[in-house]
């Protein structure tokens, strides 16, 4: 209890920070939305009406603050531009994005977690070199980098998946896993290696365990040893890795949504960018914010599943 | 002769080091019969626990051994298995407990678990039975309420209670060959007591061999039926219990024997009682290791490395032995 406590000033913390920030940037960037709403060729005065219609012209801290009390009671505002209703708009296009991530993440760790423990096994040993290289090219490539070569390999070379579009799942899982494949795996690319080298550097040091040892003392075959006995004790740091890098990829998908066409959060967030729709930067940020603290959140649940100090507290007894 | 169980010919093992090659066993020969407790004694860093694990193949990738090193277990030679048929005799014919019990359990895995592998794996119990059987082990090694340890985890038991776990991992397929590497270091002496207890009683009721490595004179006192001394990764003194103590030959076990805390001492002294430090075995001086320590060493000791000698039933490789007269 005391600990969802602290968790939960945290977030509060986190989440002050993060938007009022965000809330300033926006601010001191040239340039806002009264120009495009007035449109092209409007006098300053036309803009200058629709910035006190809008009242633009007050003071940033009383707008952050009218904004906050707008959150506290669940109103994140209406765009400026087409009047959608921001609340709505993020979480119409957010489980498209988090598709998104999920897959990537999942392809990540089914990357990261063989060729992790196959380096882990004979570190320096064949295995763990040619892995070792092909880690160090993929994480050297940036993933929009990676995306434009996987949709020339296999959208335009093989033709064998969508280089762009979305599909819901209304449609079919196979229709809707389909053209999210590519973007998730330009994602993955650059995020197993981190995850890999994580989990190689934990799992060569507790390969070197006195239990490890036991374990083959006891005739337990490798494969069992290093699946059963090492992998578990091995992957705290890959855990938490995995909640963090969570930011990383908030900030990858918003590339890879538009290099794909992917209607997601991300999407959202740069077309509100373009057009100063603040209010909604305001929105995907702070919802953003949130997803990156309760993953880590998620991530302090599987500690206590991986491990059973954490679960029984840790007492004799 | 009785029924010989372990045959040691020769064994040598070197790590590759940064520095150069360390020489932590070299030329280690012994024989093990059933029944009966050979206990290694030795100053840290002597080479025992390298000496186990040489015995059970389970050593580092760093790790040199000379082909001419043979370790014959129950007639089979292990330097010529290949790493799957050591595997199945690892636990039904030779089975270690390691040095620290708090290390030497998983973390994430319950005891139950940690038992029961061992006898599907070797035995090929199923699940249930499995489980049963290891709770009777538990029993056995005199955990209390075992049926609910069972479910447990290491990081909830006791450091005597973990050992005592380790123990019924190491009797799970009723070995032939049990090694204790130092069981009881890490425990108090009440709890010390009552692990050696048990372990002698396991090798008598269940007619093992076991090979009990300790620092401790007492402990082989009381409990072991041979004695090897180990230096230097070495034997330089081997004999039956008595005779070890009632004729010592080699100064180094003299000074050994000497170092047995009294009833009057603190408890947990440790055999720190010899002077000077045992010599770098990665550049070993090239004649008996003990001689710059030792009180009865002359030049021939610098120059010479004694071999093992002496009868069939007491060996030993000292130059100059105690119980002769020393040649003017
Ligand atoms: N993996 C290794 N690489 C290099 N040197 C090693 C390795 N393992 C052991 N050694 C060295 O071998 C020598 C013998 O070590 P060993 O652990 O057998 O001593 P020990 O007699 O068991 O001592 P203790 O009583 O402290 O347990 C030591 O000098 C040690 O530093
Ligand atoms: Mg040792």
């Amino acid at each position: 209890m005391r600990y969802l406590l602290y968790r939960l000033r945290r977030l509060a913390i986190v989440l002050g920070v993060v938007t009022f920030i965000t809330f300033l940037l926006v601010n001191v960037l040239p340039g806002d939305v009264a120009y495009e709403m007035a449109g092209m060729d409007s006098s300053e005065e036309e803009v200058q009406a629709i910035r006190e219609d809008l009242g633009l012209d007050r003071p940033v801290l009383l707008r952050y603050a009218e904004w906050v009390g707008g959150v506290f009671v669940g109103d994140w505002g209406t765009s400026y531009i087409n009047q959608e209703n921001v609340w709505e708009a993020i979480t119409d296009r957010f489980p498209v994005s988090f598709e998104l991530m999920l897959l990537a993440q999942i392809i990540a760790l089914s990357l990261a977690i063989p060729a992790g423990v196959a380096s882990a096994f004979r570190p320096n040993g064949r295995a763990d070199r040619i892995i070792g290289s092909l880690a160090f090219a993929s994480v050297s490539m940036p993933s929009f980098m990676t995306a434009i070569l996987l949709i020339f390999i296999f959208a335009l070379g093989f033709g064998w998946l969508p280089a762009t579009g979305y599909e819901p799942i209304s449609e079919g899982l196979w229709a809707n896993l389909r053209p999210m494949i590519l973007p998730a795996l330009s994602l993955a690319l650059v995020e197993w290696t981190v995850l890999m080298r994580t989990l190689r550097a934990e799992m060569i040091a507790v390969l070197q365990e006195n239990y490890i040892a036991l374990a083959r003392a006891k005739g337990m075959s490798n494969m069992r040893i290093l699946l059963v006995h090492a992998l578990r004790p091995s992957s705290f740091s890959m855990i938490t890795l995995l909640g963090l890098q969570v930011a990383r990829l908030l900030g990858g998908t918003i590339i890879i949504e538009q290099i794909f066409g992917i209607p997601g959060v991300g999407r959202l967030l740069i077309h509100a960018v373009y057009t100063r729709d603040f209010i909604v930067i305001q929105g995907c940020v702070t919802f953003f914010a949130l997803a990156f603290v309760t993953a880590n959140f998620l991530v302090d649940i599987a500690y206590a599943w991986l491990d059973p100090r954490v679960r029984t507290g840790g007492a004799h007894g | 002769m009785g029924d010989i169980i372990l045959d040691v010919r020769n064994q040598k093992t070197a790590f590759v080091t940064a520095r150069g090659m360390a020489q932590a066993v070299d030329g280690v020969s012994f024989t093990l019969e059933r029944g009966r407790t050979l206990g290694v004694v030795g100053e840290s860093g002597s080479g025992k626990s390298v000496l186990s694990r040489s015995i059970m193949r389970l050593l580092p990738s760093n790790a040199l051994v000379p082909a001419d090193s043979r370790v014959i277990l129950n007639g089979r030679d292990l330097t010529r298995m290949t790493e799957t048929e050591l595997r199945r005799l690892r636990g039904p014919e030779v089975a270690i407990i390691f040095q620290d019990p708090m290390t030497s359990l998983n973390p994430v895995l319950t005891i139950g678990r940690q038992i029961t592998e061992v006898l599907t794996f070797h035995m090929g119990l199923k699940r249930r039975a499995a489980r049963d059987r290891a709770i009777e082990l538990l029993r056995a090694v005199g955990l209390p309420q075992p049926d609910v340890r069972v479910d447990q985890y290491p990081h909830q038991l006791s450091g005597g209670m973990r050992q005592r776990v380790a123990i019924a991992i190491a009797i799970a397929c009723e070995p032939d060959l049990l090694i204790a590497d130092e069981p009881t270091t890490a425990l108090d002496v009440t709890v010390q007591a009552e692990i050696l207890d048990l372990l002698q009683r396991m090798v008598r009721d269940r007619n093992m061999a076991m090979i009990l490595i300790t620092h401790d004179m007492g402990v082989v006192a009381g409990r072991c039926d041979d004695v090897a001394v180990m230096y230097a990764g070495r034997i330089v003194e081997k004999a039956p219990v008595r005779d070890l103590f009632h004729h010592t030959r080699m100064p180094y076990t003299a000074a050994l024997l000497a170092s047995i805390p009294k009833i009057t001492d603190p408890p947990h002294r440790k055999l720190d009682a010899i002077e000077g430090r045992p010599p770098d075995i990665i550049n070993p001086p090239p004649g008996c290791p003990f001689a710059p320590r030792c009180l009865r060493a002359d030049a021939g000791c610098d120059a010479e490395k004694p071999v093992l000698a002496g009868t069939s039933r007491h060996q030993w490789a000292c130059l100059n032995p105690l119980g002769e007269e020393a040649p003017a």
